[in-house]
């Protein structure tokens, strides 16, 4: 009972601190509700990253794979529009997907201060048409994988360990949020971990898998189950983060 | 994107009961918090929601999402000073704050608090400072006439090195800008090897290389000093430290809750082991035993 209290007594605190900053959203609310035409595009299915974490061997790099054949673009692109259709009206765009998906962060964060948002640059010359109220990009995250490692985009992880490995798929990914006549940022999220009690918790969508679901052969396009995975991924975590933005409703 | 803005205090304390202001703070603050995560049940749920700040500074990412909060408690065996033969136990508050499913970064029992701001993954860099505790004569008998040495900060810089994700080389060099003024580089490699998904076993060697200053502060026995204490004047001199080696083992009970242990032997060289306080007093072999608990939480911003 008394930690019911304790509880109640700092719920309280947090909700007057909430509403005390209620008028914090305006400024991002306001600038959703003008937002009638959206643009989307998509640079997160063009490779697949293999990596091998834990306890690896000396030369170890991690493989890159073609998958652009999945058009896992073209669906993000679709399921998006259906998600944002509720609230906005959703415009097909044309786009240089290399171009976004090229862009990394820099290893030296004070450089990423300094250059500023680079999707905002592409935004402005590698979309058409222009003049819609905003455009809604959707790229390639970036997540530590263990001491010494990061992965981004769509990939595998082959963890092993001293007693045991396991694989680990993963689609991480962030949503920015442009507004379309001044290209200032609205918002920007990265899409957050599932529910995935087991393997390593990475900073976004991700499970484990068996050893079915290496693309083996360095040919993941014909390993229909990764494909499976992988967008189910997408699915289950695309509607959740666009509801998060205030973009749809949640779930 | 792994945005590092990442806070970490592990604050080992000096001396028996004693704890610093800055860990004290961070354990009282802490403490509604805990409660709050102990009434609710371990998921991966968000424990809370906060709404999102008035500002953001340009450039850099927002907070907005969701957060990963560890708390706990631990403590430290370790000699009452350097160059004690006593020991004592110490409490240690655990906190850290960190993007959510962003995976702690390895850390070894002596890494002193650091951001790094060169980031390649297997090799990282930025800042670092360390807080040594005050050292009071009154506590401690073998200290008698030699004063109090004031609470030093050690400010400088790190450099780490994975070649492969199961060792790691680490370098230290921090200068002292209070209590002290000299220079001290802490030089450590740890092989980390994941025993299972939830096992972790890590350990080696560690050096430390300190400068006249920083050597002759706790080791250094002036005229007044030797008059008060009855031992011998000493001219304390930088170089060597200390050699050692460090073990480590941690193990996660599940995704809330992480158990650790870890032990650090040094042995001290040069103007410090051969100082009257060590020779006639203490001891240069200096053991560290510690343990403790967390638990993490989820809580998100809007």
């Amino acid at each position: 009972m008394r930690c019911v209290g304790h509880c109640a007594g700092l719920v309280a605190v947090a909700l007057a601190v909430s509403l005390g900053a209620c008028g914090t959203f305006a400024a991002r609310d306001t600038r959703l509700q003008a937002v009638k035409t959206v643009g989307i595009i998509s640079a997160v299915g063009d490779e697949m990253n293999v990596t091998s974490a834990g306890l690896t061997g000396l030369n170890n790099t991690n493989r890159s794979l073609p998958i652009g054949s999945w058009g896992l673009d073209e669906l993000i692109v679709q399921q998006a529009g259906t998600a944002l259709n509720a609230r906005f009206n959703v415009q097909p765009v044309s786009y240089r997907r290399a171009a976004f998906a090229a862009i990394t962060d820099s290893p030296i964060r004070p450089m990423n201060v300094v250059r500023g948002d680079p999707f905002k640059r592409l935004v402005q010359t590698e979309v058409s048409p222009q003049g819609l109220d905003a455009y809604v990009v959707i790229t390639k995250a970036r997540s530590s994988a263990g001491s010494g490692r990061y992965v981004e985009g769509i990939g595998l992880i082959e963890y092993r360990t001293l007693l045991a490995s396991h694989n680990q798929l993963h689609a991480l990914y962030e949503i920015r949020v442009f507004e379309g006549k001044t290209f200032k940022l609205i918002e920007k999220r990265a899409a957050q971990p599932l529910d995935n009690p087991e393997g390593l918790r990475l900073a976004g969508p991700s499970r484990t898998v068996d050893e079915t679901f290496a693309p083996g052969n360095d040919i993941p396009a014909q390993n229909e189950r990764l494909r499976a995975a992988i967008v189910d991924l997408l699915a289950r975590s695309l509607a959740t983060t666009l509801g998060d933005m205030h973009l749809a409703d949640a779930h | 994107m792994s945005h590092a803005v990442e806070a970490a205090l592990r604050s080992p304390v000096s001396g028996v009961h004693r704890v610093s202001f800055v860990a004290l703070t961070a354990a009282l603050g802490a403490v509604p918090v805990l409660v709050l995560a102990l009434c609710h049940s371990a998921s991966a749920e968000p424990l809370f929601t906060l709404p999102a700040p008035p500002f953001e500074l340009p450039g850099l990412p927002p907070p907005s999402g969701s957060w990963t909060v560890t708390i706990g408690m631990g403590g430290e065996y370790r000699p009452d000073f350097e160059g004690s033969k006593h020991s004592g136990l110490s409490p240690v508050p655990i906190f850290s704050i960190r993007r959510a499913g962003s995976i702690e970064q390895f850390r070894g029992a002596r890494d002193s608090s650091s951001i790094a701001l060169i980031d390649f993954g297997y090799l990282r860099a930025g800042p670092a400072g360390k807080f040594v505790p005050e050292r009071k004569s009154s506590d401690h008998s073998e200290l008698n006439g030699l004063g109090d040495v004031k609470a030093a900060i050690e400010l400088g810089g790190f450099v780490e090195y994975y070649p492969v994700d199961w060792f790691r080389a680490r370098a230290e060099l921090r200068q002292g800008v209070t209590g002290h003024h000299g220079t001290v580089a802490d030089f450590s490699a740890d092989v980390i090897v994941p025993v299972m998904p939830r096992l972790t076993i890590s350990g080696g060697p560690r050096f430390t290389w300190k400068s006249t200053d920083a050597t002759a502060t706790y080791f250094g026995i002036d005229a007044a000093q030797a008059q008060a204490s009855g031992l011998p004047i000493y001219e304390a001199k930088g170089g060597a430290h200390s050699v050692g080696v460090g073990g480590k083992v941690a193990y996660r009970i599940n995704p809330q809750w992480q158990v650790y242990s870890y032990v650090e032997y040094q042995k001290l060289l040069g103007d410090a082991a051969d100082s009257p306080l060590v020779t006639l007093r203490g001891s240069p072999n200096q053991t560290t035993i510690g343990f403790g608990a967390s638990y993490s939480f989820d809580f998100r911003i809007q």
